[in-house]
């Protein structure tokens, strides 16, 4: 089966699966393969790189996915993009494993599936063999499994992230498009935000957090959280009664904003700093006004600034992103706030190009 | 003597002489009825938890205990907590760890009296082994001033026959396997059964101490263990059912000879389990609540909710305590503990940003 062939069939079975891996059709993947590789054919055969000089992209013969966490995406966009290029898939899978992967493998044609294996314990050969290893999940798993990999083997990783927003315009707009990307997926995603800066007084900050709060209800409604463990639900309600304490000893500078007779939405607002607050997701999210200066915000994001995911902007205009993109803070996106969920097929995950980061190339030269 | 201080005075003698009484003098209107006079004392003397109280739209009359707000734990590291008292007039103040990252909480006391009655009110309450030769696998109360566990032994540890409390721990907090040897050999061959008592953690090194020596000790026939707290700051995840095991293999101890002490520092009185099988209960001054954290009221019996906790001991600052703990409810006040986050369920990437914001923020220097 070469590219086109695996593109037909991908985008033809991939919208029932669009919620995570996002719009795909046959000219977006000849985009992306493209934009990766120069050219939509690169792995089938050796493309003009030069004068007399030809280069042919080979995808790994088999990869490795260890994937970790709650949300079925970062395995799935890594799968998918793994049969994009050709390659045998050995995907280790959470304990309790994540239906959606399995229903992603059983909805492929025979000769796809037959490059897709799951399993929820890592069968030591496939380490050993693998010649490509995408490891997603914490610092510690990410290290053991750099440790396991031998040279020769490549090796991507794609740690913990956390998200923010930043809102300049503090409109309803804003408030419905936070919701949703603090909504979507439980807010159990490296691109879910934590928290949205406000710009503005307490009182803009703190009002634009109260419609935030409706739009969460909103939001919910709709498309409501999924059940939470005891265990979950416990850490949001004491979460929120320890705000709901904070909230008392300053009167006007913070708030909280709850579903009812739920845990289902919290939104906490916070005015007397800027510092990042982590939340413990679940459909959890913090307001807080942004520093101003601007140039104040790296610092008052403190230790997360090491690990940002994706900052989300509004108004979502090139000018306001480019705005933040001056700040050099180390996320590896930059995209409109509504959007922060859904990262176009092309995007670099942690700043690595997603197909060029796997492939080797062969060059071919004349006289 | 001003009319606060002679307040608190009179309502510490009163539940003072309530601890001193047997289970059969206490009704459930009695607790109810006190529990109410605790609160109309402490709600106007203590004006952070007023202030709670009056967001949560709870006035100062209430018809039952269960009303009673209960004061997120947090708040013992936010501000300071004292009813009808002020920091002049605090004696003693406890510390919590501080191992979640937010600095530590303090519980400050007007006196120790009521929190020293309640430890030895529990223990008469439930005919728990107090005089016997006590060892004490934790650090001298001289030597942790601030710690509320360390107090709580060395009340317990007053009681022991005279020249037989035995401290374990070093100064420098170094656990002495040698001297544990030495007094299990003592009272074996004096045929007098002691009491161990110590953090859950203290037990685990005595049992590894053991393992690697490769033999058990054996202590008299009759001997039990007092285990308390978990692993905090350790790194070191054990169940209870792994714990009891040890304590079997390597102290010679079966689990119906072990029972597990939780308290906190919030409070001053403590919840007690015997065995594997036993859930807690607490004496009579107090209650336990599990709380549905979806919807903040009473789980159903066979429930998983968040721990409250209602104390008459805890005079001095407020005696409805909302802790991060997880337990199931049995319907009947007693409960099996769980622990924070006893599931460790399988995280999403940003789930566990504040695991990961906390690690980064103990070695950043930002």
């Amino acid at each position: 089966m070469n590219t086109d062939a695996r593109i037909e069939v991908l985008a033809r079975m991939t919208p029932a699966f669009a919620p995570w891996l996002g719009e795909v059709t046959v000219e977006n993947l000849r985009e992306l393969l493209q934009a990766e590789l120069g050219d939509a054919r690169a792995l089938d055969d050796f493309q003009p790189r030069g004068p007399r000089h030809f280069s042919k992209a080979v995808a790994p013969r088999t990869i490795l996915h260890i994937v970790s966490g709650n949300t079925p995406h970062a395995g799935l966009q890594s799968l998918f993009r793994g049969l994009l290029l050709g390659s045998h898939n050995w995907v280790k899978l959470p304990t309790g494993g994540l239906p959606e992967i399995a229903a992603f493998r059983d909805a492929l044609p025979a000769e796809l599936a037959a490059r897709v294996e799951l399993a929820e314990t890592l069968p030591e050969e496939w380490l050993g063999r693998a010649e490509a290893v995408i490891v997603f999940g914490a610092d510690a798993t990410i290290e053991e499994f750099r440790r396991r990999t031998q040279a020769g083997q490549i090796f991507v990783a794609h740690g913990h992230r956390v998200s923010f927003g930043v809102v300049c315009d503090a409109d309803a707009e804003a408030a419905r498009a936070a919701a949703r990307d603090a909504s979507l997926f439980d807010q159990r995603g490296c691109q879910s935000p934590h928290l949205f800066y406000v710009q503005g007084g307490a009182a803009r900050v703190l009002g634009w957090a109260a419609a935030l709060a409706r739009e969460m209800e909103i939001f919910n409604q709709t498309q409501p959280r999924a059940k939470l463990a005891p265990a979950d639900a416990a850490r949001i309600y004491t979460l929120r009664e320890e705000w709901r304490f904070r909230a008392t000893g300053a009167a006007g500078e913070a708030a909280v904003w709850t579903s009812a007779g739920s845990t289902d939405w919290t939104v906490i607002g916070d005015v007397r700093d800027s510092a990042f607050v982590a939340s413990p997701a679940d459909r959890v999210v913090f307001v807080k006004p942004l520093p101003e200066p601007l140039a104040a915000l790296p610092a008052a994001l403190g230790p997360a600034r090491r690990h940002l995911g994706a900052v989300g902007f509004w108004p979502a205009t090139v000018a306001h992103g480019r705005e933040l993109a001056a700040l050099d803070l180390p996320a590896a996106r930059l995209c409109p706030i509504g959007r922060m969920q859904t990262p176009p097929l092309t995007w670099h995950q942690d700043g690595l190009p997603p197909l060029g980061a796997l492939v080797r190339w062969v060059d071919l030269e004349t006289l | 003597m001003d009319a606060e201080t002679r307040c608190y005075a009179e309502l510490e003698a009163r539940v003072a002489d309530r601890l001193a009484a047997t289970a059969a003098d206490w009704s459930e209107a009695e607790f109810s009825a006190l529990a109410r006079e605790v609160f109309a004392f402490q709600r106007p003397h203590n004006a952070p938890y007023a202030r709670y109280c009056e967001s949560t739209g709870v006035g100062l009359e209430i018809g039952d205990w269960r009303e009673i707000p209960a004061m997120p734990q947090a708040a013992f590291k936010l501000c300071a907590l004292r009813a009808g008292f002020d920091a002049a007039g605090t004696a003693r103040t406890f510390r919590t760890s501080g191992t979640t990252g937010e600095g530590f909480g303090q519980h400050h006391f007007k006196t120790l009296r009521l929190y020293e009655a309640a430890i030895l009110g529990g223990w008469r309450h439930f005919s728990l082994p107090i005089d016997r030769p006590q060892l004490l696998l934790a650090p001298h109360p001289d030597d942790a001033p601030h710690s509320s566990l360390a107090h709580m032994l060395g009340t317990l540890a007053r009681v022991a026959p005279a020249g037989e409390q035995h401290w374990c721990v070093s100064a420098d907090g170094k656990l002495e396997v040698e001297w544990v040897l030495a007094l299990a050999g003592r009272y074996r061959e004096a045929g007098r059964p002691v009491l161990l008592l110590g953090t859950a953690l203290a037990f685990l090194h005595l049992c590894e101490a053991l393992e690697k020596r490769g033999t058990p000790v054996t202590f008299p026939t009759g001997t039990e263990a007092m285990e308390t707290g978990g692993y905090k700051g350790s790194g070191r995840t054990l169940t209870k059912r792994e714990l009891y095991a040890r304590f079997e293999r390597w102290l010679g101890l079966p689990a119906e000879a072990i029972f597990n002490e939780y308290g906190m520092t919030e409070l001053s009185s403590q919840w007690y389990a015997r065995g594997l099988a036993q859930p807690h209960a607490g004496p009579p001054w107090t209650r336990a609540l599990v709380i549905d954290p979806e919807t903040g009221r009473e789980a159903a019996a066979g429930a998983v909710g968040v721990l409250r906790l209602f104390d008459l001991a805890n005079l001095g600052s407020v005696l409805a305590l909302g802790t991060q703990d997880l337990a199931e409810a049995h319907g009947d006040g007693t409960f099996t503990l769980l622990g924070r986050d006893p599931q460790a369920l399988p995280r999403g990437c940003s789930r566990a940003a504040d695991e990961l914001l906390a690690a980064t923020a103990a070695t950043s220097p930002t």
